[in-house]
């Protein structure tokens, strides 16, 4: 069968393959390529080394996109976490109703980047205006009114996982733990974290990936402003490209740098779980 | 005692998730009741009712309209989204079967090729994409098609050989025994039983599609607004924003969407929990 | 003292069902009491009301002399065996038997010395550093089983403890409890759907159907004498065989009529007030039907019917017979068996003879 099914790779392959060159794998090679040279419009590329590297690492504008999403990644990734896995735990006591608010919390996560950022631009700025100032008047208000954007957008998503985990709890399990004496948070630390912690490390890698590459929400809610103060890594690398001529290859470069780092968080988590995987 | 205690733990448990509900529908009924208030108060008392004084109609549906074309806009996200998830469904998943079928260096090489895509952010090709996707003439509403299956193919390849590792090849034996050459088999056997994992890629790929705003505003530009990019573009050239308009219009993108959410879900939040867990 | 007392107790669901209806038993100290019935009777949620774990609808339930109704399962002095071994996974052996002990803030050195202990009596010992995935069924079974004894409770409680092991370690671990019975000074509760298990090591058997106890007794009664026709056919393998029959009371000679045949019943004053035409159904255990001539009693009638299979067993047979549509399962010696399709007479041992009444299934003694 194998045989006979290897002569229609045309049919199978073809469409998907040649899509998918286009669209990722000659981009890739290509933007790998041009972060190393200076140009404008791909065919006028000259070689220039590092220097692209370079100039983004002295761009004060990167660093600190750098260092706001960092710092805006940790911050969310706990909150949310925190507050998901708490909401699991509500929602899979035997109560009625789990099912409403199940359908509520998860609702915002269907709603896109730009349309959650002018919502968010509402009410933060409705707030703000009981003090005299709006989201854009201080980083700090829009890394916060972020944080709280992104919390709404990713805690039912988050929810629906731990939840799922939970339930796949063997109820014997937590039965033993009861006639062997453990109480609410005796059950909660040395049964029920321990078993959902596969669906712990799927919720910190997805937190942390949506958290590192949010773009709409940034664009919509305050655009980076003040100045460029609010620009996440994905913003600011969209803006080098679109926003100042003759740094297409340090936005390249900046581009790289970011998937380098994505890379490396991914390759975290698998190894996270193939070791877990082997200790059990 | 344990009865009043567990009752007790149940009124609790239900105080925080209803204050918890409040808190996650309030900013949707926000939107919603300052979409019929004139936009000067919008701005100034947002958290309160329209009245009479404040109450504008449908005045800021008319001028959302007719600023973003809405309509059409919704026209080509739908457009969009179907054909791409369809092309998505059908040409991913008969690769998936090819690869995981026919073992040799070429389809293992695609096979890393496309999980390694997965962990690509968009901004790493975004430049080169777009530069390939006009000399390709792909920028328009059919070549986006193209992009978004190249693009979406390293998620949905990755789930569907995942779901066919776990299909005994027999079935598919036994059909070839049958009479069926590849085609059919594939069409009248394979993709039948793959259905769940089908359902769960075209929801994700849906939800991804119908919200992203980058890559179409990239690739087409703004002569053929989507969505996402016709309520952006209700942003004025120094960030002034028609607050009457976008609330209208904000209203307007969310009721199809929580319609399609309601319709659909059950199967949304499975195939969000197998996306993620396979992901 | 942990003696068990249930007094009227149901278990009713939200949605009405009723899991167990109306339930009084008492259990002695030290008594090992076996639940069992088919699945769905109510007998693992009974047991789980005993635990704490399930709540109870109506009725009481005590402890030696203390009520528990409301009494969390860790403060009941008991001990569980779970179906599924329930070990938390993620700790080794070790910890797995400790648990209960820490949760108590046993001190450390006592909880080393009771934990050997408990290891030394299953033969468990090299195993403690290993977490639970890297054991045997029959390993993780023992491990469940020191959970369990090294808290030394005065109740045990298991639930289908031996179900996920194969034949051959059933039989071993069956002996073994019983063992741990002998040296423990506890009370046993035991549920098991195997009337095998129940018959082997229960001190008294409760069988159980659809809630409701149909019968208390010791094993050897609940065999030779069962209250129903439920537990006449659920207590025993191969099944009794159930005969439909009608009373004939003739000038003071009872006897049932089975189709056109005439079967004697035991000596019994209460038969001959019962109604000429009475509906009855005849149990007859396989073992109780003869074959042998030798072993007939004379003047009394003969039945024949067509033996349809005949399965070899060792030292004896069973034979399964097609009298006049009626099938009788037949438990006979191996030496004087006949073959398939074979004409064979046999009588019923009149004295083991069990009637129920055809409408209530209610034996008739």
């Amino acid at each position: 069968m194998r045989k006979n099914l290897k002569k229609y790779y045309p049919v199978f392959v073809l469409p998907t393959t040649a899509s998918f060159f286009i669209a990722f794998v000659f981009p890739f090679l290509a933007g790998i390529v041009l972060s190393f040279t200076k140009f404008t419009t791909v065919t006028n590329a000259k070689w220039v080394g590092l220097q692209n590297y370079i100039k983004a690492f002295s761009n004060e504008d990167f660093v600190n996109a750098l260092w706001f999403t960092v710092k805006f990644t940790v911050v969310s990734v706990i909150t949310i976490n925190i507050i998901a896995f708490a909401l699991a735990l509500l929602l899979t006591r035997s109560i009625k109703g789990t099912n409403l608010f199940r359908t509520v919390f998860f609702m915002p996560n269907l709603i896109g980047g730009i349309v959650l950022g002018y919502i968010w631009l509402l009410i933060i700025n409705g707030v703000l205006q009981f003090f005299g100032v709006t989201v854009t008047y201080d980083a700090s208000y829009g890394f916060w009114g972020l944080v709280i954007l992104t919390n709404w957008q990713l805690i039912g998503y988050m929810m629906i996982i731990y939840i799922a985990g939970i339930q796949n709890i063997p109820t014997d399990l937590i039965d033993a733990a009861k006639v062997d004496g453990a109480g609410f948070w005796g059950i909660l630390r040395h049964v029920i974290i321990p078993m959902v912690m596969p669906s712990v490390t799927i919720c910190l890698f997805l937190t942390i990936t949506n958290s590192f590459k949010l773009f709409d929400a940034n664009l919509a809610l305050t655009d980076g402003a003040p100045g460029r103060e609010t620009s996440m890594l994905a913003l600011d690398i969209y803006k080098t490209f679109y926003a100042r001529t003759g740094w297409q290859g340090v936005g390249q470069a900046k581009a790289v740098v970011f998937f380098i780092i994505l890379a490396a968080i991914a390759l975290i988590q698998l190894a996270l779980t193939r070791r877990k995987e082997v200790e059990a | 005692m344990t009865k009043t205690r567990t009752g007790l733990g149940h009124a609790l448990a239900y105080v925080i998730l209803i204050l918890m509900s409040v808190i996650f529908l309030a900013p949707i009924f926000i939107v919603l009741f300052n979409s019929f208030k004139s936009k000067l108060y919008i701005t100034s008392e947002p958290f309160k009712l329209p009245n009479a004084e404040t109450f504008a109609g449908l005045e800021n549906y008319i001028s959302g309209l007719a600023k973003t074309d809405f309509f059409s806009a919704f026209g080509r996200s739908l457009f969009i989204t179907v054909f791409s998830v369809a092309a998505i469904v059908l040409f991913t998943s008969m690769t998936a079967w090819y690869i995981t079928r026919v073992k040799n260096k070429f389809t293992s090489f695609l096979y890393y090729a496309f999980v390694f895509s997965m962990i690509v952010p968009f901004q790493m090709v975004m430049f080169t994409m777009v530069k390939t996707a006009n000399a390709l003439h792909l920028d328009n509403l059919w070549g986006i098609i193209v992009i978004y299956l190249g693009f979406g193919a390293g998620l949905s390849v990755f789930m569907f050989s995942g779901f066919v590792k776990s299909v005994p090849i027999e079935i598919e034996e036994a059909a070839m025994i049958d009479g069926c050459g590849p085609i059919r088999t594939f069409f009248l056997v394979v993709f039948p039983i793959m259905k769940p994992t089908a359902i769960t890629v075209a929801i994700l790929n849906a939800m991804w599609i119908w919200n992203d705003y980058l890559l179409p505003y990239l690739v087409i530009g703004t002569d053929y607004k989507t969505i996402p990019i016709a309520i952006q573009y209700l942003r004025g050239g120094y960030g002034s924003i028609d607050m009457g308009a976008m609330m209208a219009m904000l209203v307007l993108a969310i009721i199809p969407i929580v319609i399609f959410y309601l319709f659909c879900q059950k199967y949304i939040i499975k195939g969000v929990v197998a996306g993620a867990v396979k992901g | 003292m942990a003696s068990i007392t249930l007094k009227n107790v149901f278990k009713i669901y939200p949605d009405g069902f009723t899991a167990v209806n109306d339930l009084s038993l008492e259990i002695r100290d030290r008594e090992f009491v076996v639940l069992v019935g088919p699945s769905g009777c109510g007998k693992s949620t009974t047991l789980r009301m005993i635990a704490g774990l399930e709540e109870i609808s109506k009725g009481e339930l005590y402890i030696g002399d203390r009520l528990v109704n409301s009494i969390a399962p860790k403060d009941r002095d008991i001990a569980m065996v779970f179906q599924s071994y329930a070990l938390y996974p993620d700790k080794t052996v070790y910890k797995n038997i400790s648990f209960g002990l820490e949760r108590r803030k046993t001190p450390k050195d006592e909880i080393e010395k009771r934990v050997m202990q408990a290891a030394k009596i299953l033969d468990i010992e090299h195993l403690l550093n290993r977490k639970p995935r890297a054991l045997s069924g029959g390993q993780r079974q023992r491990v469940a089983l020191g959970r369990a004894i090294v808290r030394s409770p005065s109740v045990f409680l298991f639930d289908e403890p031996l179900s996920n092991l194969d034949a051959k370690l059933r039989t071993a671990m069956r002996s073994e409890i019983t063992k741990l019975h002998k040296n423990l000074d506890a009370t046993f509760i035991y549920v098991t759907h195997d009337q095998t298990e129940a018959m082997t090591m229960g001190d008294r058997i409760v069988v159980m159907r659809d809630g409701v106890v149909q019968q208390v007794a010791k094993p050897q009664e609940l065999y030779d004498a069962p209250r129903n026709m439920f537990v006449a056919g659920f207590i025993g393998s191969p099944q009794m065989n159930f005969v439909e029959a009608v009373l004939r009371n003739k000038n003071g000679r009872i006897f049932a009529a089975v189709k056109d045949d005439a079967v004697l019943l035991p000596e019994n004053e209460k038969f001959k007030t019962l109604p000429d035409g009475k509906k009855l159904k005849l149990g007859i255990r396989p073992e109780n039907i003869v074959t042998e001539k030798e072993r007939f009693a004379p003047d009394e009638p003969v039945l024949h019917g067509r033996v349809d299979i005949c399965e070899l067993m060792g030292s004896e047979v069973f034979l399964y017979i097609d009298c006049k549509g009626t099938r009788l399962t037949v438990r006979a010696p191996s030496y004087s068996a006949p073959k398939a399709d074979e004409e064979v007479f046999f009588q019923f041992d009149r004295n083991k003879l069990h009637l129920f009444d055809a409408e209530t299934e209610e034996v008739i003694r």
